[in-house]
């Protein structure tokens, strides 16, 4: 079918050439272990973040590739994924999935994982509250990893994870965590500027996701159609021993993209939040959230997080220096259009520089970067970061939720682990969280319960 | 007395008479522009008469720019209908998909009406992971990013909300509204260099849309017609459509399949050429290319930011065995993904 020229069909079009010519890696040696060079992936976690996580890793085209099990706690999710997948235009022919090796249930990342071959890869997409158990096995079964963010959700799984990491480095597996901002090449070339001193030093820094309901962040009342096990896993979102809620899985990449800046973690944090329009929902997230962080220098990073519909929205993170200011992502992940400025109000005139457009999209970049480092053998591991960015954005959530201040040091030394026999659950089993008689979920009461987020 | 009484009675078409005064007769009322409002909000959607005519559609192979899509010319004839002034804003359209009127309507206490239990119906579309406004501004700025689909179940939305038939206007609507009486490449005749005044595009946008309503009206009152965002059509593209169907009367290509759809007249990142009143331009999945997820949304093509879309509402209201057969019809069927 022949289509109109426009514009927005050329850029479309250069977007893709400029994105496809970073897909073109040097012919590399075939150092992968295993009989042949195919890479073998396995995909535990069947929602559509995973399945778009899959269909980039299968659009990787630097050597065979093949998807070659499914994992899910929800018959539908396989389902669906599996229909998505195998049915695309461009890689339906990378996907070998029969029946058998589609897996259902609280063990089925096992056995989906015992599918593969040491130096193949799994894709962690499952709620993060499960990472650490998954990560545990498949550092165990000697795979590459791919998890997404954010990879823990309170602090005992933080310091566990940054743990059960020293041996996936000792094995030298490649471990990739999905926080792709890191993979931009516009970003890159920022932070390179950033610390050459351009805008000079970083004085403040400023993030924003404000906008309507998002995801399953506010989450209506079990209707009795499942049980509360099922409910809460199909909104994880609204409870925080599965996601860390809508700060968690919402703010985190602008919070480590700004951090990433500042070339630093913050120190401790202040916040405040509300519930204002909550209706009958029953999850435990604020409508709204103001966090501060401030850093070892007094520089200060400010993360506004909103999901009232109706009100303005922004979502987009800033930098401001003594010499000039940074705009780090304009909208959305992507594209970022960085650029820098020589003042403070950002004019058009006074910017100084702004990476060229189009650019190529940082979710197929992550990608690309992961399977490169290891079709040549390259030490690869994000978990320390991706762990001290779940940590820094869980510090933010628990200043909000308990009203307190919250240092650093004091939260990686927090006892409450939301989930702690989250690798014991059985489909028909209770919630770690269950609702009172009412129906209702215990939630934040900043002030009145300050030592947890919740009772 | 009993004179006073009939004048009231046409002036006040609500006025119920008392039952011993005559009635005055019921005449039809020419159409007018009138302002449709959304209840429960404080808005309203401004609405313009377009008189029903025979038109040129398509563009002269002399034109300027002109497309082997666009030609040869057809006649077609359209029957009257009233279009929205403006594109639809995001004020608008987040009242459907936020349903921030039903929201209202809680927080103030009010009850149900019929026609919120009609309203309450109609999907809406899933919680976007983004700002879809991208950081260009909401308000009174036009609503972008929604797949046809979508924009289409905002026209079924307005009409359950206000009891008048609201669709999106077909593609030699379109076109008739555009040109206005025109025969030039846009209403204004036939130079680019005067596109300033009456549009936004790639060359005065600054990169992004605008509030709608700041550049001059076409003939008919029209904003925005050129420029500031595409707009959906009802129609399937086919570029040799119009040329295979001479002289039809409300000519719809009710889509069978879901790429490539008809947006027109060019958005703030198009060149001129795009704009022009008989330029065509199909959609295609690559406008989802930044979504995250699989299977891709059926609500948001995250990539066409300067895709939106505005109303019509037929004079002559189609019976619902009609609506179903030509104006509603549309194939693939679209179904969230639980």
């Amino acid at each position: 079918m022949t289509q109109p020229n426009s514009r927005r069909e050329f850029l479309k079009t250069t977007g893709r050439v400029a994105a496809a010519t970073t897909m073109i890696s040097a012919a590399a040696p075939n150092v992968h272990a295993g009989e042949d060079s195919t890479i073998r992936i396995a995909l535990v976690g069947c929602g559509g973040r995973g399945t778009g996580a899959a269909l980039n890793a299968l659009s990787v085209d630097n050597g065979p590739i093949q998807l070659v099990a499914l994992a899910d706690v929800f018959q539908r999710n396989l389902d669906s994924t599996y229909a998505a997948l195998s049915g695309h235009n461009k890689i339906g022919a990378k996907v070998d999935v029969p029946d058998e090796r589609k897996f259902l249930g609280f063990d089925a990342y096992r056995q989906a994982m015992d599918q593969l071959r040491p130096g193949d890869v799994v894709i962690l997409a499952t709620p993060p509250g499960f990472r650490w158990v998954h990560y545990s096995y498949a550092i165990e079964k000697g795979l590459n990893v791919f998890m997404e963010k954010p990879v823990t959700v309170d602090a005992p799984t933080s310091v566990r994870m940054l743990e059960i990491n020293k041996q996936a480095i000792e094995k030298n597996l490649k471990v990739a965590v999905g926080l792709m901002c890191r993979h931009c090449r516009g970003r890159m070339e920022m932070f390179d500027r950033i610390q050459s001193g351009e805008i000079g030093d970083i004085h403040m820094l400023r993030a924003y996701r404000m906008a309507g309901k998002t995801a399953s962040a506010a989450v209506e009342p079990n209707d009795g159609s499942m049980p509360h096990l099922h409910h809460q896993i199909k909104n994880f979102h609204g409870f925080l021993w599965l996601s860390g809620g809508a700060v968690s899985d919402f703010l985190i990449h602008n919070i480590d993209e700004s951090c990433w800046m500042k070339n630093a973690w913050p120190e401790k944090a202040i916040a405040i939040g509300g519930r204002h329009y909550r209706e009958n929902c029953v999850d435990q997230n604020f409508d709204n959230y103001a966090i501060e962080y401030t850093f070892a220098d007094g520089a200060k990073l400010f993360v506004d997080g909103r999901t009232v519909p109706g009100c303005k929205q922004e979502f987009a993170s800033f930098a401001h220096g003594t010499k000039g200011t940074g705009i780090i992502s304009t909208a959305s992940h992507t594209p970022a259009k960085s650029r820098l400025f020589s003042d403070q109000a950002m004019t058009k005139d006074k910017m100084t520089w702004a990476f060229p457009q189009p650019e190529p999209n940082p979710y197929d970049l992550e990608w690309v970067d992961l399977i490169d480092a290891i079709r040549e053998d390259r030490p690869y591991n994000e978990v320390e970061r991706g762990v001290m960015a779940s940590a820094v954005t869980s510090m933010g959530r628990m200043a909000a939720h308990t009203g307190q201040e919250i240092t650093l040091a004091k939260f990686m030394k927090h006892d409450h682990e939301f989930a702690p026999n989250i690798d014991k659950l059985t489909m028909d089993g209770d919630s770690p969280l269950m609702p009172n008689d009412k129906g209702l979920y215990s939630i934040p009461m900043p002030g009145l319960v300050k030592n947890r987020e919740y009772l | 007395m009993k004179k006073i009484c009939a004048l009231l009675c046409t002036f006040a078409a609500c006025v119920l008479a008392r039952a011993d005064a005559p009635v005055a007769p019921v005449k039809p009322v020419a159409m007018q522009p009138y302002a449709e409002a959304i209840e429960h909000t404080d808005l309203s959607i401004e609405m313009l008469p377009i008189p029903g005519g025979t038109f040129q559609m398509g563009s002269p192979s002399t034109e300027a720019e002109h497309k082997d899509d666009e030609g040869p010319q057809a006649e077609v004839t359209v029957s009257p209908f009233w279009m929205g002034k403006y594109e639809v804003t995001w004020d608008q359209y987040d009242c459907w998909s936020e349903q921030l009127d039903q929201r209202r309507r809680k927080m103030m206490s009010v009850d149900a009406t019929q026609r919120d239990v009609l309203v309450d119906g109609i999907s809406k579309p899933t919680e976007p992971y983004t700002d879809m406004s991208f950081g260009m501004g909401k308000g009174d700025y036009p609503a972008i990013c929604m797949t046809q689909h979508a924009a289409r179940t905002f026209c079924q939305w307005l009409s359950a909300k206000t009891g008048h038939y609201y669709r999106l206007p077909t593609e030699a609507e379109w076109e008739h509204a555009a040109r206005a009486g025109t025969t030039t490449a846009y209403s204004f005749g036939d130079d680019p260099e005067l596109l300033d005044d009456h549009a936004w595009y790639d060359d005065n946008s600054d990169d992004e849309y605008h509030e709608v309503g700041k550049k001059q009206p076409n003939p008919w009152g029209l904003y925005d017609m050129h420029g500031n965002v595409a707009e959906w059509v009802l129609d399937q593209y086919d570029p040799t459509f119009f040329a295979d169907h001479p002289k039809s009367v409300d000519p719809l290509n009710v889509p069978k399949t879901l790429y490539p759809r008809v947006v027109r007249g060019g958005g703030w990142d198009d060149s001129p050429d795009i704009l022009r009143s008989a330029a065509r331009e199909g959609s295609s999945d690559e406008w989802k290319d930044q979504d995250p997820q699989l299977p891709r949304s059926i609500w948001y093509h995250t990539d066409a930011l300067g895709v939106g879309f505005r109303v019509v509402r037929p004079y002559q209201e189609p019976t619902a065995e009609e609506r179903a057969a030509k104006w509603d019809k549309c194939d693939p069927l679209q179904i969230d993904q639980d």
